[in-house]
């Protein structure tokens, strides 16, 4: 094992860890905002990955006007999911009636994908790439590096660190915080929350949506690219529950153990993450860095 | 004047003769694939009845039904196929495999009934991912991505079903065991404790009741009406493969259990069938099935969160205090 294999390696894990923390920072700002533990949130990732493809290679649009239109794509996802998803069900007095209604919607999302463009995979380019075509690398010595890893970790701590300084030091954020912790009370201080929960939806389809998009050149985009979220939701746990800062540094993690279990044993690596996962949930069930929403009920 | 306590409700009489004539009725009218489909609903309809114990009764989302579905259905592999170099008969083989599965989800509950709600329901899709990984890889016992075929068919006192018409009947008879079984848990203490617990768990340890164990037992059994129905597939199908268990699968069935009414024993059975059987009635319209599967999916969680059954239950309720009203009035005029 040479220094180059681990160093890409690491390179690799970080890239889907980075598109894991995403997911899963969706995921925690859902359950802080509206209660609701989202089992759509990768079947969004996929369908946002469809949208980038058909606006970007379908319809050929210039990629100044495709970031745009991916945007007002992603928020009207945004709106329909909140209000078929999640509004009706607002009031709910069986608390596993929301989730299931995810469960219906992830469904739902990957048929209307299947619907819209068939099931045929998808290649989306690579946005590097050489002049032949072929994703580009970049080489440090011995160590090899593909772009859109690198890519993706880039595009990953640009967005995490957008997200943080809306919730922690902007205005709007404040109050989408407030609403999140406090329903009632928010709304007596006149806080419109139906708009603050919208706009969490949007942030949280388009985090999905744009994490969608980096992995497509990576993997073709199909239906199932949806199944990515449970490594996710592994590393939601493992960071703590509710903690947003523990989420994204279990996904990293995840995302590493992940692409160093490639080494040893490639068919097991599913097996090897969730073992971690369950053997985490023995030892500290709050996770590393405890968890900051206490469960309720 | 005392009312008389009668045995059986009448909607429950209803019910049963409506079963009654139906398991009379479905085999004569259809047979080959339908058939398998219809056999296979009732295979599900028994691995649903753990979920209605574990979410119905305790109150735990545990998207486990299916590991444990895989453990009876490779057990049954294993020992019915000769890939040993042994070939057991069916029915000891049935019985090693239900004591296996105990033994394994006793000590797994044991291992994640530590874990309190969204942990457990986190920890039980981790183990699906664990044993799925498992299952269509590992090739000494799971006979890796090819699966296992040539499981031998079930046999008992001599006499093995011919076909999937026979098969039926075989699968009528455990069904109606199974849920007996699960109508008598929710009259037990055991059942009344699950409950408990899953109202408030804290009331239910001020009263006394041993919460973590209780729990225990709920995933144990929940995992061997699993792992029976897993091992009910195997000789079905005589085939086991890897895609039968898989985190899709077990979303399934807990949409299964929602849709009928997962506190109740009819509703457990409609909503298999119903579920298993749609993309069969509604072959004409292929295309758009699953879609119309997820939106009607949501639409139920909306519209009657506690499925078919409270539906029934609520228009009953309506339409007797339509009845009473009536009556009055009548009285006063």
């Amino acid at each position: 094992m040479d220094i180059g294999t681990l160093v890409s390696l690491a390179i690799n894990g970080l890239a889907m860890g980075m598109i894991y923390a995403m997911i899963a920072m969706g995921l925690i700002l859902l359950i802080r905002a509206v209660g609701v533990m989202n089992f759509a949130q990768g079947d969004l990732l996929m369908f946002g990955a469809y949208i980038a493809w058909w606006l970007f290679v379908d319809l050929e649009l210039p990629i100044y006007l495709m970031i745009p239109a991916s945007l007002i794509c992603y928020a009207v996802i945004a709106i329909v999911f909140m209000l078929t998803a999640y509004w009706p069900l607002r009031n709910a007095t069986y608390p596993a009636a929301t989730v299931i209604s995810t469960m219906g919607a992830a469904i739902t999302l990957k048929e209307l994908a299947t619907i819209f463009w068939g099931s045929y995979p998808k290649m989306m380019p690579a946005i590097m790439k050489k002049p032949n075509g072929k994703a580009a690398v970049i080489k440090i010595g011995k160590i090899t590096l593909q772009w859109q890893f690198v890519l993706c970790i880039i595009v990953g701590i640009v967005l995490i660190y957008l997200v943080f300084t809306l919730f922690e030091k902007m205005y709007v954020g404040r109050i989408m915080q407030a609403a999140a912790q406090d329903k009632y009370a928010a709304e007596l201080i006149g806080i419109p929350t139906i708009l603050t929960t919208a706009a969490t939806y949007i942030i949280v389809v388009t985090l999905c949506s744009i994490a969608g998009t980096m992995v497509s050149p990576i993997f073709t985009i199909t239906n199932t690219l949806g199944t990515i979220q449970l490594r996710a939701f592994a590393g939601v746990v493992i960071g703590g529950f509710g903690n947003i800062k523990g989420a994204i540094f279990g996904s990293l993690l995840v995302g590493l153990i992940e692409s160093y279990s490639t080494i040893q044993f490639s068919q097991y690596k599913d097996a090897v993450v969730f073992l971690t996962l369950i053997v985490f949930l023995l030892i500290r069930p709050q996770g590393i860095f405890g968890e900051k929403i206490a469960e309720k009920g | 004047m005392k009312m008389k306590k009668m045995f059986l409700k009448p909607s429950t009489l209803v019910f049963l003769l409506f079963a009654l004539v139906l398991s009379i009725v479905i085999p004569r009218v259809s047979q080959g694939y339908s058939m398998m489909v219809m056999n296979n609903a009732l295979i599900f309809c028994v691995a649903t009845f753990g979920v209605s114990v574990m979410l119905g009764l305790g109150g735990q989302l545990s998207f486990a039904t299916v590991s444990f579905m895989g453990v009876g259905a490779y057990s049954m592999a294993n020992f019915c196929s000769g890939r040993h170099g042994f070939k057991l008969e069916p029915m000891p083989a049935l019985l090693i495999t239900i004591v296996i599965a105990t033994i394994i989800s006793f000590l797994l509950g044991l291992v994640l009934m530590v874990l309190r709600n969204t942990y457990f329901t986190f920890a039980s899709i981790a183990l699906v991912q664990v044993t799925w990984s498992f299952y269509i890889n590992y090739k000494p016992l799971f006979g890796g991505p090819d699966g296992i075929s040539g499981v031998s068919n079930f046999r008992i006192f001599g006499w093995t079903p011919a076909n999937y018409n026979e098969w039926f009947y075989v699968l009528v008879v455990v069904l109606v065991i199974v849920s007996l079984l699960v109508e008598r848990i929710r009259r037990t203490q055991l059942g009344r404790s699950l409950s408990a617990i899953r109202d408030n768990e804290i009331a239910a340890r001020t009263l006394g009741i041993n919460v973590y164990m209780t729990k225990v037992i709920g995933f144990t059994i929940a995992g061997v009406l699993a792992a029976l129905a897993g091992s009910l597939y195997a000789m079905h199908g005589q085939f086991v493969s890897g895609d039968m268990f898989t985190f899709e699968r077990s979303t399934t069935y807990i949409i299964m259990a929602m849709l009928g009414g997962v506190n109740n024993t009819f509703g457990v059975i409609v909503g298999s069938i119903l579920v298993t059987m749609l993309p069969e009635w509604l072959r004409f319209m292929q295309r758009y099935l699953q879609l119309i599967y997820g939106i009607g999916v949501i639409l139920l969680m909306v519209f009657m969160p506690m499925g078919l059954s409270g539906l029934a239950s609520s228009l009953s309720k309506s339409v007797k205090r339509r009845l009473k009203k009536a009556k009055k009035g009548g009285a006063v005029s």
